[in-house]
């Protein structure tokens, strides 16, 4: 597929996740430069280069170059193992950063992978363990990525120190299913987790009790529920956060999350944690905002039929990642609004043709 | 003409066919719609816009799948007639007519 010469070209270390796994998938090699070229502390952050390490392992034959500054690298892709693969993430990043990119690709592996990651479970920059497995994996399954998939909280870890461990099982698919997602459906129910570690026990209940003191206004069917870690399974850091999703009568989804911070009570945390879960279900449309580009990602790589998806306003990450998409696949979507008669509704319908990607690394054995 | 414009947006176009970042996409719509609450009696002034050069601050941006939550921004939560604005999106809630 790869041909000698077709080389992407970007710059900037912005939207690096979203370019390599492209690139993988496409099997298009991606030259990224001026990669902090201004900065005072210029090129590679060191989770940059773990991410990059973490790439070449679960795939094979992938040639990476980082040039001696370090402002700017070649990715030529090898195609996806797979496999039994650990990863200690450096504490700068939690494993969500790490998890979010591999995610996209397990499923077109050659074997089933089997990932251990080690670090962080739960900051406030990318989802966290919780919400993985609670929100990004039923996602998955909408596309038929289902049986197997599982992501196991071994241990948790919070920030600084981590100590955190998870295990992501992805089963391997030969194709996609076409997404046709448009009824957003009401509200049925909500879900949340919460947790405290290294800290006192009854942190997690006070989230759950100021957290219902929102919520319970709107619908009966409320669990929260208090994840208990002891001893070496609660990681070297105190911490504590409540992650929070919204399941609709259709299969709808949101999700928000707020994780401890220095001399803030649990109960401001888990108010913060539910006026951002109210302000994800005004936005909006069948597709949380933070798993816009997973979905639009799968519904690019779904079988040569149309696939449609109603979503609320696109965010900055996820209108870079469609110009991306295009460079890579040459696949645009249809974007218009999926109420025309209602002013009010700022809800679009994402539609697209899928390229028809065909697993081609599946082993038959 | 442009009045319009500020309503609805030709994503499409926006994202495909134009080059601003996305972060000025996105501001482009939040001025919209700040400026229709203002009254649309400024229709006629609509042709020269302001753009707001009050850009981000230069610092470091991480690649980061959870914007920052921010307690000035979810206030408004607070207040009742909020709250009971998105009650027709759950089931319990009566439908909308």
């Amino acid at each position: 597929m790869a041909q000698a010469g077709n080389v992407l070209h970007f710059s900037g270390h912005h939207y690096l996740r979203n370019r390599l796994v492209l690139s993988i998938l496409s099997g298009k090699a991606v030259r990224i430069d001026k990669i902090r070229s201004d900065d005072k502390n210029p090129g590679l952050r060191d989770y940059e280069v773990s991410l990059l390490r973490l790439l070449e392992r679960v795939t094979n034959g992938t040639v990476i170059e980082i040039s001696v500054t370090g402002t700017a690298i070649l990715l030529k892709p090898g195609i996806i193992a797979g496999g039994s693969v650990t990863h200690e993430c450096p504490l700068s990043r939690s494993i969500g950063y790490f998890l979010e990119p591999v995610i996209m690709l397990a499923p077109f592996a050659k074997k089933p992978l089997h990932l251990t990651l080690r670090g962080i479970t739960t900051d406030d920059r990318d989802l966290s363990a919780d919400l993985f497995r609670t929100v990004t994996l039923p996602y998955l399954q909408m596309f038929g990525i289902s049986e197997g998939l599982e992501l196991r909280i071994k241990k948790r870890g919070s920030p600084p120190l981590g100590g955190g461990e998870v295990q992501f099982l992805c089963p391997v698919v030969k194709q996609v299913k076409t997404l046709n997602f448009v009824e957003p459906g009401r509200i049925k129910r909500i879900r949340g987790i919460s947790h405290a570690v290294r800290v006192s026990p009854q942190f997690s209940n006070r989230m759950i009790e100021a957290a219902r003191s929102v919520l319970n206004r709107y619908i009966p069917d409320i669990y929260l529920y208090s994840d208990v870690y002891k001893g070496e399974d609660s990681g070297k850091s105190p911490g504590y956060a409540l992650s929070l999703l919204a399941e609709s009568s259709t299969g709808a989804m949101h999700c928000a999350e707020a994780t401890s911070q220095p001399g803030v009570p649990p109960e401001d945390i888990a108010l913060l944690a539910s006026r951002a879960l109210l302000e994800e279900i005004r936005r909006g449309g069948c597709v949380d905002r933070k798993h816009q580009s997973l979905v639009l990602l799968m519904m690019v790589l779904g079988s040569e039929d149309v696939g449609r998806c109603r979503m609320g306003e696109p965010t900055a990450r996820t209108i870079q990642f469609l110009r991306d998409v295009k460079d890579f696949f040459g696949t645009s979507f249809k974007i218009f609004p999926a109420d025309p008669a209602d002013e009010s509704s700022s809800d679009l319908l994402f539609s697209a043709y899928g390229v028809g990607y065909v697993n081609a690394n599946r082993s038959l054995a | 003409m442009h009045g319009r414009r500020g309503k609805r947006k030709d994503w499409t176009k926006l994202i495909y066919m134009s080059s601003l970042s996305p972060a000025d996409i996105l501001r482009d719509i939040s001025n919209a719609s700040a400026r229709g609450e203002q009254g649309m009696s400024l229709d006629d002034e609509d042709f020269f816009t302001v753009v707001s050069s009050s850009g981000p601050q230069e610092q470091e941006e991480f690649d980061q799948t959870k914007e920052a939550l921010r307690a000035e921004d979810l206030k408004v939560w607070e207040d009742e007639e909020m709250l009971n604005s998105i009650r027709s999106l759950f089931i319990t809630g009566e439908s909308a007519e």
